[in-house]
Parts: C-alpha cells; structure tokens; sequence
C-alpha cells in the first residue's frame, strides 16, 4: 500500500488550472520533495492531499483513505504544517497544543506538549498568546501540533521558512530520524539545499503540472547541482 | 491619499465580492432602491398613521444608529492590526512595513466607508424615492434634503463612534466616559425628553428648517454649520489621536483553557472547541462588544415602542410578549460576533469540520446569551408592571432567540457578516425571520382582547419553529459539510 497515491488530480479557480492530471505515488518510509516556482500548483497539491481542498478531478488516497470522500479522517491520522503559520490568536502556546491534542484525542497530552516545548526551546513563550508570538515561535507551534499525536505521515508545506539555522538543523536532524524510525514526509518547499540533504525523491512541478520526478541523482545532470538542474528543467 | 483611498475601496469591494460574488452583491443596492420605492408608493399610507415629523425624526435616529455602527474603526483597525487573519492582510496593517503613517490609513478607512456605505444603502434609497416621483410627486428638493440632512446624521454617527473607538485604543477611562457622556445625552433626549433629539442630531435641526418643512434658511444653514463643525472636530480628533506606532500589548496569560475543557468534558467531542470559543471571547474582549451591541438595539426598541405608544399617542398594547418576540430575534447579531473573533485557516490542519464548529458556536450561544434574553424580558415586565404574561414570555424568547440564531447559523455558516450581504441569503433571512415575527407581534397586541385564542396560535407558532430549527439543525451537515476553513 502507498502512502500517498494521486490519480489525474485536477483543480481548477475560475478559469485557472492550477492543477492538471497530477499523478504520483509516495511510498512508505520516504522522504518526498515537492519543488516548483511561485504559483506552479504546490500548495494547493498538498491541500487536496490532506482534504483540506476538494480536486475538480482526479482521485487520492492518503494511507489507503480516500481524501475526497473521507477528509476527517485523513486529517486524524496525518500531521500537517501549513504554509502560513497562523495558529489562533488568542489561545496561548501552551493552550494551543493543548487544543490541539484535546481534538485528536491524544493520551497524555502534558507529557507530549512537554517534550515539544523542551524540543523547541518554548517554555518562554508558554504563556504568551499566539497572536504576540513571533512567526519562528509559531512556525515552531505548528510544527509540534503537526508531530503531537506521533503521525506515520505529515505533509510540510515550507516547514524550515521561518526557522533560524540552529532549529533549521533541529528540525532536520529530527526528521531524518523520524524517516529512520518509518515516517514518511511529503515537504513543497523552495529549499534546495535541504532538499538534497533530506529528499529520498523529488518531484518538480510547473503550471500544475509534474514535469519531473525522480532522485536528486536522476535529476541532476553531469556537474550539476539541484539548483542548476531546478532552473534547466524549469526553463528559467 | 486619493491613491490609497481608490486601493482601500477596491479592496473593500473585493472582500465583500468575495464572499457573494459580484453580481449578488452589486444586486444589494438594486434591492434597496426597489423597497425604497415600495415604501415610497405606500407613503400615503404610513402618514395618515405617523405623522411626517415623527417619522423624519425616527429616520435620523436610526440613520445616525446606523452611522455608529459602521465607523467603530478603532475596535475594527486595532483588531486588523494584532490578531491572525489566516493568508488574508489588509491596507491597514501595512504601515508596519511601508512608509505610511497610521493616521492615514485610519482617516482612509473612515473615508472608505463613507463612500461604500452612502453607496451601499443610503444612495440607493434616495433613488428608489427619485424613481417613485411619478406616483408620489415628492419634490426633488424635498428628496434632496432628505439625502443631506439624512447623510449628515449618518457622517455623525460615523464620526463620533470612530471618535469613540479611537479613544478605546488610548485610553479604556476616557473611553468609558464619553460612552457615558454620549449616551446620558440621547438618554435625556430620548427618555426624560430634557433635550429636543434636534439639538444633539444637527441633520434631524436642519431638515425641520428646510421644506418640506416651512423654510427658515439660516437656521437650517446654522444647523448644518454646527453639524458639519462637529463633524470634523471628531474625525480631527480622532485622526489625531490614532497612534503613529501601534504596538499590541503582549501580556501574558493564565492558562484556562484546560479547567475549561476538564469542566465541559460531559459534551464530549464539543469540549475543545467549545471551551476555545469562551476562551477566545474573553481576551479578545468580544463579551463586551457582544453585551453593548444587544443591548443598544434593546434599548433602541424600549424607546421605539415608548415613542409610539406615549410620544405619537398611538394606542398600541406594547406587553411583555411583543418584547419577548422582539428580543429573540436579536440574537443574529450574537452569533454574528461569534464570528468575528478570530481566523479559523488553522482548523483546516485538524480533523474538524466546518459543520461542527458552527454547531460549538451554537451551544456557546446558547449557553452564553439566552439567559440576557430572558433577563431583559424579565425586567422590562417589572419596568411595566406586566409582569402577568412571563409564562408566555419567556418560552417565546426562547424559542425564537434559538430558531433565528440556527436560522442564520444555516444560511451563513461561518461568515454572517459577509453572507448576509448576499441578496439571495438577505431575502431568505429576511422572510425566516420577518414571519414569524410579525406574526407573533401581531398576536401579543390580540392577547388582551382573547388571552386564549392568542395563547393558543402563539404555541402552534413556537411549535413550527421548534420544527424548522429542528430541521434546520439536521440541515446544517449536508449544507456546510463541503465547505473549507477559510473558503
């Protein structure tokens, strides 16, 4: 069984096509890139995938669930971090996670929340309300929300953006262990140095559409680096 | 300036397209214009029962209401600038990052809104009068004052509730004070009658200077002079008063939220969400704007129905089961705030749904709000010494406060403020609402001629709201369950 699988997914805004026949597959256990420039369709690939977005086509399954007919549930099983890091404004951070594991019915949710606010370095902005939290703390929070229910799957749309270099390498060094212990990350992001760090493979997107896909090694041509082979394939 | 104001009107039309499409909300004014025109053509009418300076002077009470409510520009620029607004951000946030100043974007804002709202409302009722000339033969002078002195009385209102608002940003005393000031002098005017309302409403002054009215120009011109003055004293004021640097307090908080859902764990699934509602309307200090927004129309209504019955002499039996009637169907503007606390993108990473929220937001509803209902039925009563009729009363505040509040919960969903700008969603609401409304007005001013018969007809009344609320509460899944947070 994929973990994520995406069969001639379509979205369309008026008269946009900002996503056109997407097929893909994620297997278990790996960590896939998405890659694109501004407006090629990432962040509304990611949000049909979690069910946040119905396609106009097409159909995905997230761990074997169908993400159109079953949105909740894929919600309860994955972790997502969403490209704005908007948590609610007037819950503090400490209350926020709590929220959040009060929802998806987690089990010793102080012990978890614990664990994520000595991970991020947070118990300074335990009390403070999201609203006054700066976007690192909050990118921080989202993250921790997405991971506290232990999820064999999350879906990072640009998960490093706000990060200083020091969580930056945390947060990295946390999901390579995380993709050790059997995770599977899906990331859209514009990062092409983690994304050769991190990424067992990506995939690269255009106009909505996937032009292409494969290993950094594959992508890459002779005496190139990711960048250089982003930008050839992207015509920039 | 005339740059930025362009921008801020676009956007304004932007955001209000946004949620209904752009012919339903360019349809709003059409439908203004035409019940303008209706109520034009039945004028004759209305006068043989109110007498015409009794209804000028109830149309600048209301347009000056009106204006307060559109210009509270220090709460609603304030709570642009501090809270998350999910992917969305406005003008006003953008002297944060550019070399703009504050005050320019209030006074933008100020502006913005007068244009939009004249746009929206009070110009397309001045057409529906112009279109009714043929049948009516009003004089264009006459409508034409009308539009002035009314459009005085709305900037008014405008300005001093941005004033005012302003003023709740710098200063929480000051602000208490003047809200006390203000309303002592309407109070006077309104209750006690101290003060004719035309002294404090310079447009309602000047309109009974000018025809129709028997003219008497300088005084109307005296009128419109100390109007306008003031006018621009408060937006000056206020303009002055905005912060060239606004930097939300940050202060820490004592955690709630878990005793709260600990406490409220017998709702199970509901615990969370309902307990962040509580939490979220105590720091954003919507209690209070929720409390003075159902309060002022109540007070608004006592002194509609006192006016009527004492100042125009009309013989009308205001008992305690017209205001029952009355008061559940303010609970709209409730459940409108509940709307308007926060930004909900976030819930689109968790496993809830749009239909459950809105269901928390009705429980929060009832378990926060019914009882001011009831309480101010309750008191009016005493007030009355009608105390007779609080058996009937107060099932009818229930019923209807619920059954309006799961009407617009329906029909708007997550986004009142903006649906309700939907011609379509408009003219649904206003026929669940008006209806059964009327019909129970109808019925209290009978209960003193045949208490049974009355009695009777307003149970089979509350019994087909219970239905429909039933039904629509069923409905609320299937409606909403495809929408998106944010959407």
């Amino acid at each position: 069984m994929a973990a994520i699988q995406a069969s001639g997914l379509a979205k369309r805004y008026g008269k946009v096509d900002a996503l056109k026949g997407i097929q893909l597959t994620v297997e278990p256990g790996e960590f896939f890139g998405l890659f694109g420039p501004n407006g090629a369709g990432k962040t509304t690939m990611l949000r049909i995938l979690t069910g946040q977005l119905r396609p106009t086509a097409g159909t995905a399954r997230v761990l074997d669930i169908d993400v159109v007919r079953e949105p909740l549930r894929v919600k309860s099983v994955i972790g997502i971090v969403p490209e704005v890091e908007s948590p609610p404004s007037y819950l503090t951070a400490y209350e926020y996670l709590y929220f959040v594991g009060q929802v998806r019915k987690v089990g010793e949710v102080g012990a978890r929340i614990t664990r994520w606010f000595d991970f991020f370095d947070l118990d300074d902005a335990r009390s403070s309300l999201c609203k006054d939290l700066s976007k690192g703390t909050r990118q921080k929070l989202m993250l921790a929300a997405a991971f506290l229910h232990e999820p064999s799957l999350v879906f990072l749309d640009e998960p490093f953006i706000n990060l200083d270099p020091i969580y930056q390498r945390k947060v990295r060094d946390f999901l390579q262990e995380y993709i050790g212990d059997g995770g599977t990350v899906f990331m859209a992001s514009h990062l092409l140095d983690i994304a050769e760090k991190l990424c067992d493979r990506v995939a690269v997107i255009q106009d909505g559409a996937i032009v292409a896909t494969g290993s950094v090694d594959e992508l890459r041509g002779p005496e190139e680096d990711l960048e250089a082979a982003f930008l050839r394939i992207v015509g920039a | 300036m005339v740059g930025l104001l362009r921008l801020m009107l676009k956007e304004e039309f932007r955001v209000h397209t946004g949620y209904s499409g752009r012919l339903a909300f360019l349809a709003f004014p059409i439908i203004i214009t035409g019940f303008s025109l209706a109520i034009a053509v039945t004028s004759e009418r209305l006068f043989t029962y109110t007498p015409f300076s009794d209804a000028i002077l109830l149309l600048h009470a209301s347009v000056f209401l009106y204006g307060l409510s559109v210009g509270a520009f220090g709460f609603l620029g304030r709570q642009y600038l501090e809270r998350t607004n999910g992917t969305r951000n406005y003008l006003i946030a953008m002297p944060g990052i550019l070399p703009m100043r504050l005050r320019k974007t209030f006074l933008g804002m100020y502006v913005r809104d007068a244009i939009f709202y004249v746009g929206l409302l009070l110009a397309p009722a001045t057409l529906g009068l112009i279109v009714s000339i043929p049948f009516t033969h009003f004089r264009i002078t006459s409508i034409g004052v009308l539009f002035g002195a009314a459009l005085l009385s709305f900037l008014l209102g405008m300005s001093l509730s941005f004033f005012v608002s302003i003023l709740y940003m710098r200063n929480q005393i000051l602000f208490v004070i003047s809200v006390a000031g203000v309303t002592s002098l309407f109070a006077a005017a309104g209750t006690t009658r101290t003060l004719p309302l035309s002294w404090i409403l310079p447009g309602l002054a000047a309109h009974e200077q000018l025809p129709p009215f028997p003219a008497n120009l300088n005084g109307a011109a005296q009128s419109i002079l100390s109007g306008l003055g003031i006018l621009v004293a408060l937006v000056a004021g206020a303009v002055l008063l905005v912060p060239e640097q606004y930097e939300p307090r940050a202060v820490a908080a004592r955690e709630k939220l878990p005793r709260l859902v600990g406490r409220l764990k017998r709702l199970r699934g509901y615990a969370p969400l309902l307990s962040k509602e509580f939490v979220d309307l105590q720091r954003s200090g919507t209690y209070a704007k929720m409390f003075f927004s159902f309060v002022t129309p109540l007070l608004f209504l006592s002194f509609t129905a006192w006016f009527v019955r004492y100042g125009l002499q009309v013989p009308v039996g205001f008992n305690t089961v017209f205001y029952a009637g009355m008061v559940g169907f303010f609970g709209v503007i409730l459940y409108n705030w509940l709307n308007n606390v926060d930004a909900t993108d976030y819930l689109a990473t968790l496993p809830v749904s749009v239909p459950q929220v809105i269901r928390a937001k009705l429980i929060s509803f009832l378990l926060l709000t019914t009882w001011v209902g009831v309480g101010f039925v309750g008191i009016i009563a005493w007030l009355n010494s009608d105390t007779r009729l609080l058996w009937l009363a107060i099932p009818i505040v229930l019923v209807t406060s619920v059954y309006i509040v799961v009407v617009t919960a329906y029909l708007t969903g997550l986004r009142t403020n903006s649906f309700l700008f939907d011609p379509g969603v408009l003219a649904r609401f206003s026929v669940m609402s008006m209806l059964p409304d009327f019909g129970l007005t109808i019925l209290s001013f009978t209960i003193d001629r045949d208490l049974r018969f009355a009695a009777s007809a307003i149970a089979l009344v509350l019994a087909i709201l219970a239905a429909t609320t039933y039904m629509l509460l069923k409905g609320i899944d299937a409606k909403w369950r495809g929408t998106e947070f944010g959407e």
